[in-house]
């Protein structure tokens, strides 16, 4: 007798559960929130691929400190390392190498133009930046950071690089 | 030490108007153009990187919350150095601005809540935070080592927000509890301190494992030595700004009610109510990540 009377009421109760824990969970209409749910759970994809290569192997490829403009050392980790331009005690520009295994997608804008800057495919980069891209891999830019740093340059820093050296790492 | 929100929220929750703000705003009189309050993730992307479209600006964020999710990569652990410096009372934070006086934040009526510090106790203070400085320095630059000639040279090119939680260490926790005179006070402490003082330092027990050396002793010893290395920047600092208690008084009065006999109380009151180094932490974080995220993509 009692279990039939409760064969009756569960699925009405449970409906009511269900109904009382899916209208409590508010819906995140933010765009980035599939990102930021991805990026947040754990054991998110690693950021950096295995088999980028170490940040360490690409200092020796950046520009030298010369006419009035310092070269100084930011961040080196692996698949990256980037080197402040400063000029007067004032940055006026981002120097980088990533290895692009960690961000394929960054290929696109190479295959995607035509111009070219010391023999390298070269394109446009996000944040006033120009990049080159060095063995379909190596991703050399240099970003503006003072409106005064202009994209001529940009070109002049880019061709500072030992572009033919980073060419021959493997 | 892995952080539970993602730092576009960090940054996008960083406050607009309070105790800690209103401290920064008066140091920004020191070092002039130096400090933006930049708050909202997307906002910094776009100050940082000049960057304007919007799928761009997309992009760039979506790789910055990867790498800050990657626990393997040094952010969240610069993230937890930045958080953990700071010893704030929120409430008593949010008394203060709830008790302004015109548009300034009162600061007498809370005299009765705060307690300086010993001279001891805040030398301790300011060379740990120092020291939290260069490890989160060295973690972000991806030394292996910590590398205490690489942070004294880097600190000739700080700038932004970095440069200001500096001028923040300098006055806040040297110049105004410890007078004018506080290189020689702390490099004197910290040359004659027992080790188990230091081991009763919260955040000197919290940061212990991240600070080279076997012992206390050896700890206390890297800790002296990371002040002596940059006590000269200290010097060159103070002396090329003019700075003296007085004048950073003088700058922070258009925010805080403040009284000039009350050095101690001042510096307690600050202390208590003011997170700057978490607050200027989470915008060189997240000024670190969109740089790396920027050329990346």
């Amino acid at each position: 007798m009692i279990f039939r009377r409760l064969r009756r009421i569960l699925p009405a109760f449970l409906l009511a559960v269900l109904l009382l824990v899916t209208s409590c969970r508010a819906q995140d209409t933010s765009p980035y929130a599939k990102t930021q749910q991805e990026s947040t759970q754990r054991g998110a994809t690693p950021a950096v691929a295995r088999k980028a290569e170490q940040g360490s192997s690409f200092n020796k490829f950046f520009p030298k400190s010369a006419d009035g403009y310092q070269v100084v050392a930011a961040q080196e980790k692996k698949g990256f390392a980037e080197y402040k331009l400063n000029k007067g005690g004032k940055n006026v520009a981002m120097l980088s190498i990533n290895d692009i295994t960690s961000t394929p997608t960054a290929k696109d804008k190479y295959q995607n133009s035509t111009e070219k800057i010391a023999g390298y495919p070269a394109a446009e980069a996000p944040g006033k930046g120009t990049g080159i891209l060095v063995n379909n891999r190596y991703q050399v830019k240099v970003a503006s950071r003072d409106d005064s740093f202009t994209k001529n340059d940009r070109v002049a820093w880019l061709q500072k690089f030992n572009l033919s050296g980073l060419a021959q790492l493997k | 030490m892995s952080q539970t929100k993602s730092i576009d929220e960090l940054v996008d929750n960083l406050s607009t108007k309070n105790v800690t703000v209103y401290l920064l705003r008066a140091l920004d009189s020191v070092v002039p153009g130096e400090w933006e309050n930049l708050v909202g993730f997307e906002n910094t992307i776009r100050a940082v990187t000049g960057e304007t479209d919007k799928k761009t600006v997309k992009k760039i964020r979506d790789r910055a919350l990867d790498l800050y999710s990657d626990r393997s990569l040094p952010y969240q652990q610069a993230m937890w150095i930045y958080q953990t410096v700071d010893n704030a009372d929120s409430a008593l934070g949010a008394a203060a601005m709830a008790n302004k006086i015109g548009e300034k934040v009162g600061f007498l009526s809370f005299l009765n809540k705060l307690t300086p510090k010993a001279d001891t106790v805040q030398t301790i203070d300011l060379a740990i935070k120092l020291v939290a400085e260069l490890i989160a320095f060295s973690k972000m630059n991806g030394s292996a080592a910590i590398e205490l000639d690489d942070f004294k040279a880097a600190l000739s090119s700080y700038h932004h927000e970095s440069l200001i939680r500096m001028a923040a260490l300098v006055c806040v926790d040297g110049l105004v509890p410890l007078g004018p005179d506080f290189i020689m006070k702390v490099q004197s402490t910290l040359g004659g301190l027992n080790p188990s003082l230091l081991q009763q330092n919260s955040t000197f027990q919290n940061l212990s494992n991240l600070i080279p050396g076997g012992s206390a002793g050896d700890k206390l010893g890297f800790i002296g030595a990371s002040f002596a290395s940059v006590q000269g920047w200290m010097g060159n600092f103070v002396g090329s700004h003019h700075l003296t208690p007085q004048i950073f008084l003088g700058n922070l009065k258009q925010y805080v009610d403040i009284a000039d006999d009350k050095l101690d109380y001042v510096a307690a009151f600050l202390d208590m109510t003011t997170n700057y180094f978490e607050h200027t932490g989470t915008q060189t974080v997240a000024r670190r990540l969109i740089e790396r995220a920027a050329s990346e993509i």
